[in-house]
């Protein structure tokens, strides 16, 4: 058994323990002191209750110690009870407890079968509950009925001490490692933020100066430009979420973050405009309305010429989801959506329109303002 | 628009930015296009305290400060110089940041790697009144007010909201068109286009100012 952390789940269970001795440590003291004088051995019966005591205190001590619940005092611990049973009838005599009196140490025996439980689990204390049952009926004579009472019990206070304390032990394992990863995650959070400014500062800075002294040093530029949008991409749609829950609350049923999704797409030429928080939406429905995205931001690649630029437009309005691709490219002119057809442009459209439309959204495809062509993909929320 | 270079002389600019080489760069570049580059300091306390002195007409404010928020300096800025611009400069372009920033009163911003050349465009548009506004920031902003008009009312339903005019216009510069394309779409004044735009920012800015001070009320902070 791994060593539980100080304030753990065990240790309540234990000091139950502890006091459960000490009240069946009284509990036996009285009937003692009750019927000692028609005991076979009427001396014999104080030294066990002498001896019952000192292992009660014993145990009370050595139990809340963690590294001390260990298999040489479980054992002593059973051996110990397991004695003061098998005394008994030395002690009683065997006709006294075959005319219904209890044995020495009535429920205190049961001490030993509840630790198992709590240090080993319900196989342990069933374990327990068996051998310690298995003396009390040895020393009982002929196996009658309310004989099997105590051992019975005692089974089940083995195997359901033994469960609850597995389950507690488990549930604080979970609780504790959800706790960690929650920590963890925030200060990988709190250092990237930091780590990804300083970096981003330094990529723009190499940019800006590369470009202004030309040559070599304008590629460098070029490329470490490159890097900071495709950083700053990440970042911006990345943010955590757990900055301001306000942002979150309104539709986070178990989505993914279509602003997330379209980050990707957000490098030199391609402008993402979005709202500040997530847009949540299913991740079947994010996976295809980006593929869609992606599809029709390859058409502007292709058709639309060096140096054509394009805008990203996320809206997130309580029925509907929409993003907008926009170019500048030369546009389609009117008519030319049927020749579109021949020369493949319209594939790309069909591809964008099929997957939009198995989710129940519509697609517009109109000649953008200002020139050049716009997609714009509506998917509904689903039970809006 | 084009912009004539004169228009650049003798506006007053302070740099806060914590980076040495970038508030040099930007600096350097200021004065060679004709700016006054009346101070350049690295701390937002100290914008803060000599803002009144040195007067300028545009604060070219980097987001992240070591000493002080972006919307903290924001305000400390305007509460001493109610009419000086902010033009805001982040490396990261943290969504959240730059719309607390606008909600704190900056009228403009670009990201750090904008070209030189719009950074220097940016400079007279901000003196202007112009709202300097990437298509990014655009988006944000019609998320805030999706946001705001989602959100459950408070006791006095002044959310504020946008007109269609002003929705179809954020639209479309969120798309990318500029204030020309869109006066021409909807056959506008240029400066009409930049009035709509421009209201979008102030009713942000209004309400979160009104917010703020419902919250000092609600705390007891305020007389």
């Amino acid at each position: 058994m791994a060593d539980a952390p100080p304030g753990s789940f065990e240790a309540p269970l234990w000091r139950a323990l502890a006091v459960f001795r000490v009240y069946a440590l009284a509990y036996a003291s009285i009937l003692i002191a009750r019927n000692f004088q028609r005991f076979a051995r009427p001396a014999a019966g104080w030294v066990a209750v002498a001896a019952m005591a000192a292992w009660t205190a014993y145990t009370i001590y050595a139990y809340a110690r963690p590294a001390w619940r260990r298999w040489p005092l479980l054992t002593a611990d059973l051996a110990v009870a397991g004695a003061c049973v098998l005394v008994s009838p030395w002690v009683i005599g065997a006709d006294n407890l075959a005319g219904g009196m209890s044995t020495l140490p009535i429920a205190w025996f049961a001490a030993p079968v509840v630790a198992w439980a709590i240090a080993g689990g319900r196989r342990r204390g069933l374990l327990a509950a068996a051998l310690m049952g298995a003396a009390d009926l040895s020393v009982r004579g002929p196996l009658q009925q309310h004989n099997l009472t105590g051992t019975a019990l005692m089974l089940l206070a083995g195997g359901a001490v033994g469960h609850v304390a597995r389950l507690g032990v488990d549930a604080e394992d979970r609780l504790h490692r959800a706790v960690e990863l929650e920590a963890a995650t925030r200060e990988r959070e709190r250092l990237a933020r930091g780590i990804h400014d300083s970096v981003l500062q330094v990529l723009a800075l190499v940019q800006r100066r590369g470009a202004e002294l030309g040559g070599e040093a304008a590629e460098l530029g070029r490329l470490a430009g490159e890097q900071e949008a495709a950083l700053r991409a990440l970042v911006a749609t990345a943010a955590p979420p757990t900055q301001d829950t306000e942002l979150v609350d309104v539709p986070s049923a178990g989505g993914t973050d279509l602003r997330a999704a379209l980050g990707r797409y957000a490098v030199p030429g391609v402008s993402l405009a979005a709202p500040a928080g997530p847009v949540t939406l299913p991740a079947n429905v994010v996976a295809e309305t980006a593929a869609a995205v992606g599809a029709a931001l390859d058409n502007v690649r292709r058709h639309g010429g060096p140096g054509t630029r394009a805008w990203l437009l996320v809206e997130d309005e309580p029925a509907a989801v929409t993003v907008t691709v926009r170019d500048d490219g030369p546009g389609i002119a009117p008519g030319r959506l049927a020749g579109a057809a021949a020369d493949g442009r319209l594939g790309v459209a069909q591809s964008i329109r099929g997957r939009i439309r198995d989710l129940g959204g519509t697609v517009t495809i109109s000649s953008g303002a200002g020139g050049g062509t716009e997609v714009e993909i509506r998917v509904p929320r689903v039970g809006a | 628009m084009k912009r004539q270079p004169a228009e650049a002389t003798g506006i007053r600019v302070m740099v806060v930015d914590d980076h040495p080489m970038w508030r040099e760069g930007v600096a350097r570049d200021l004065t060679e296009a004709g700016y006054e580059v009346v101070a350049a300091t690295g701390e937002g306390r100290q914008a803060v305290r000599i803002v009144g002195a040195v007067r300028p007409q545009v604060v070219v404010l980097d987001l992240q400060l070591p000493d002080l928020s972006g919307v903290d300096v924001i305000a400390g800025l305007l509460a001493t110089a109610p009419d000086v611009r902010i033009l805001m400069l982040s490396a990261s372009g943290e969504p959240q940041d730059v719309l607390d920033a606008v909600k704190a009163g900056a009228t403009g911003y670009l990201v750090k790697s904008a070209g030189r050349d719009e950074f220097l465009d940016a400079v007279p548009r901000t003196a202007d009144g112009d709202a300097v506004f990437p298509p990014g920031l655009a988006g944000q902003v019609r998320g805030e007010y999706r946001r705001l008009a989602a959100a459950p009312a408070g006791p006095a339903d002044d959310t504020p909201k946008l007109t269609e005019r002003e929705t179809e216009i954020l639209r479309l510069v969120a798309k990318g068109l500029s204030y020309r394309q869109i006066a021409e779409r909807l056959v506008l004044s240029h400066r009409t286009v930049q009035n709509h735009v421009q209201n979008t920012l102030s009713k942000l800015h209004m309400h979160n100012r009104v917010e703020l001070v419902r919250y000092a009320i609600e705390r007891g902070l305020a007389e």
